[in-house]
């Protein structure tokens, strides 16, 4: 543990040097809540509800999905594929830790570079009207502990993916499309409540619903008492299943790891 | 009691074979053909505890990847690997704690951050206790004279300091077995000596056990008694440095200064330069001493000394011999 932190610590110390881009990721974040909020006003065009979701929930929720997609991104799922590629893979096997461990780990410790940003950006988007506090004391309990299971759902979705590169090198089409895919059915661009029937159908049956939607419902009580409970438990039945998944993946790359160069 | 011990190892390299023409790249993830490249051809040998074994031969003879078994990055096709009583590819993070390793081509380093940090990720990953780790950070600090850059970003060292550095990190937590790769590649023949002479003291101070892959003979020569010497994969010469010269190159010279000299017995004239005369002769037919005192006895003689024939033709003759 105390050799996943430290591994952790790195990874966050890396993504603090890379202070320009963090900086015109904080101004594009904001950008992007305004437009939002623009952009849901003249959907929602002077009518107070729809499908029983009020404007400045769904603005709420719009704002919500931006803040958390800087912590949590198909975008930012894994750096294994570039080191199987660069033959980085080699540097990490040397290491008295397992190798997935170790990258899960770099990861969470690269996204809570994030956090700071995110806590300077909340203010922001209150006085610009964009946000709202928590539904209830429920929400505001169970928000970050779904955060949490939105991280590490996201994560070992991007490790799983990662491992692909041990198979093919070819991975960059499919990496594109996994991110289009798993953005949309996170509900990160449209929420779960206004996607059509069988979509939404489709949505629910998916992990990623888990790493964007279930935080900000449980925050803005869209989803509330026995379903706060549900949501969390499929959260963690995605991570124990993924984990279990990555496990049995990673004890068959072993086998194939090459390490290419020197 | 070896510490290494490597028998019958083999590793196969398969890629799916590439397809020519129309739709090549989709029919070459479909494609159940593979090339094989058999890096490694079934190596044996064992290293003892303490000693420091020259791990040589020509490019892609496979000495790398061998080196990538002895650590359990790689998993072998076949043959064994044991390193102080572990498997490394299936005993990996116990293996890693026992050994450090310096691959010349490849930083352990963290590119965007200081020198500082990574060490210190490196006695956190190997549990080093902090004053533990304060000692040797100050020793390593010294020895290798890190201080000036210790808190520079390891992308801006140059690559003499970059090595020095991951020396610095591989053996922070005195593992018992180092293997360096090719560790003074690209280096100037002063930083060459300081990290000869850091390997050399930890061998005699704490008794390490060191696998040395190098092109640059002279790191061997200074190094190791012994030699394991490969080629396409399979063992040509497992043995002492002193025997591989005798047996390969049993010839020494006797270059003599002097005005005129046309032949003497027992020995060859190869060479003729400014006054200077080499004479090839085969120690174990003509003696030496005997052959120094005839040329002395016939000729007037201003200088003269005895070459040992140098590692670096040894092998240079041996690849060129080899079929
Ligand atoms: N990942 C890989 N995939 C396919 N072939 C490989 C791979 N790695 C190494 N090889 C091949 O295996 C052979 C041995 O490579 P290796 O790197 O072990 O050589 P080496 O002895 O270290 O050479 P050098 O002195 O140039 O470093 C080479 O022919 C190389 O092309
Ligand atoms: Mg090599």
């Amino acid at each position: 543990m105390k050799a996943h932190l430290a591994c952790a610590r790195m990874e966050f110390r890396v993504a603090l040097t890379y202070r320009t881009s963090y900086l015109s990721s904080f101004v594009m974040m904001l950008l992007q809540i305004y437009l939002l909020t623009v952009v849901w006003s003249a959907f929602y065009d002077g009518r107070d509800e729809v499908d029983g979701v009020s404007l400045s929930t769904m603005t709420a929720y719009a704002t919500l999905s931006t803040l958390q997609y800087t912590l949590v991104s198909p975008w930012r799922s894994s750096p294994i594929d570039q080191r199987v590629r660069e033959g980085k893979v080699a540097v990490d096997l040397l290491r008295p830790i397992g190798f997935p461990g170790q990258m899960l780990a770099g990861q969470l410790g690269w996204a809570s570079a994030a956090v700071p940003v995110l806590l300077v950006a909340l203010p922001f988007a209150l006085l610009i009207g964009a946000g709202q506090a928590p539904a209830s004391t429920a929400a505001a309990v169970a928000y970050p502990l779904a955060l949490i299971g939105a991280l590490l759902v996201n994560q070992l979705l991007g490790l799983l993916l990662g491992m692909v590169s041990f198979w093919t090198l070819e991975v960059s089409g499919a990496l594109m499309a996994y991110r289009f895919v798993a953005q949309f059915f996170s509900g990160a661009l449209v929420p779960l409540w206004f996607m059509p029937g069988p979509v939404r159908a489709a949505a629910e049956w998916l992990p990623f619903q888990a790493t964007a939607y279930t935080p900000a419902a449980l925050y803005l009580g869209q989803v509330e008492g026995y379903g706060m409970a549900a949501a969390l438990a499929v959260q963690g039945a995605w991570i124990v299943a993924l984990g279990a998944l990555a496990a049995f993946v990673w004890s068959r790359a072993r086998h194939r790891v090459m390490s290419q160069g020197g | 009691m070896p510490v290494i011990e490597v028998a019958d190892l083999v590793k196969e390299f398969r890629r799916p074979k590439r397809q020519e023409g129309s739709f090549a790249g989709l029919r070459t993830l479909l494609t159940r053909e593979q090339t094989v490249k058999r890096a490694v051809d079934g190596i044996s040998f064992q290293v003892a505890r303490g000693e420091m074994v020259g791990y040589l031969g020509p490019n892609g003879a496979g000495k790398s990847t061998t080196i990538k078994m002895l650590t359990g990055i790689l998993v072998p096709t076949s043959g064994t690997v044991r390193v102080a009583g572990t498997v490394p590819w299936r005993d990996r993070a116990r293996n890693a704690r026992q050994i450090g390793v310096v691959f010349g081509q490849r930083s352990q380093l963290w590119w965007d951050l200081p020198l500082r940090d990574s060490l210190w990720l490196t006695g956190r990953l190997y549990d080093v206790p902090t004053a533990r780790f304060e000692e040797k950070r100050r020793q390593f600090t010294k020895v290798l004279d890190l201080g000036s850059f210790l808190d520079t970003p390891v992308r801006q060292l140059s690559l003499g300091q970059r090595m020095r550095g991951d020396l610095a990190a591989a053996m922070l937590y005195d593992p018992s077995i180092l293997y360096l790769d090719e560790p003074t590649v690209g280096l100037d023949v002063v930083a060459k000596e300081r990290i000869r002479a850091f390997v050399g003291e930890l061998n005699r101070e704490s008794g390490t056990t060191v696998v040395l892959t190098t092109h640059d003979l002279d790191d061997v020569e200074e190094l190791c008694d012994r030699i394991v010497l490969i080629d396409h994969g399979k063992v040509a010469y497992d043995g002492a440095v002193a025997e591989l010269k005798t047996r390969y190159a049993p010839h020494r010279e006797l270059v003599v200064q002097t005005d005129a000299l046309e032949s003497v017995e027992g020995a060859e004239v190869v060479r003729r330069e400014e006054g200077k005369v080499w004479l090839r002769f085969d120690p174990a037919r003509t003696p030496p001493a005997a052959l120094v005192a005839s040329v002395l006895a016939r000729h007037e003689v201003t200088d003269l000394s005895i070459v040992e024939p140098e590692l670096e033709s040894v092998i240079h003759r041996i690849y060129a011999d080899r079929g």
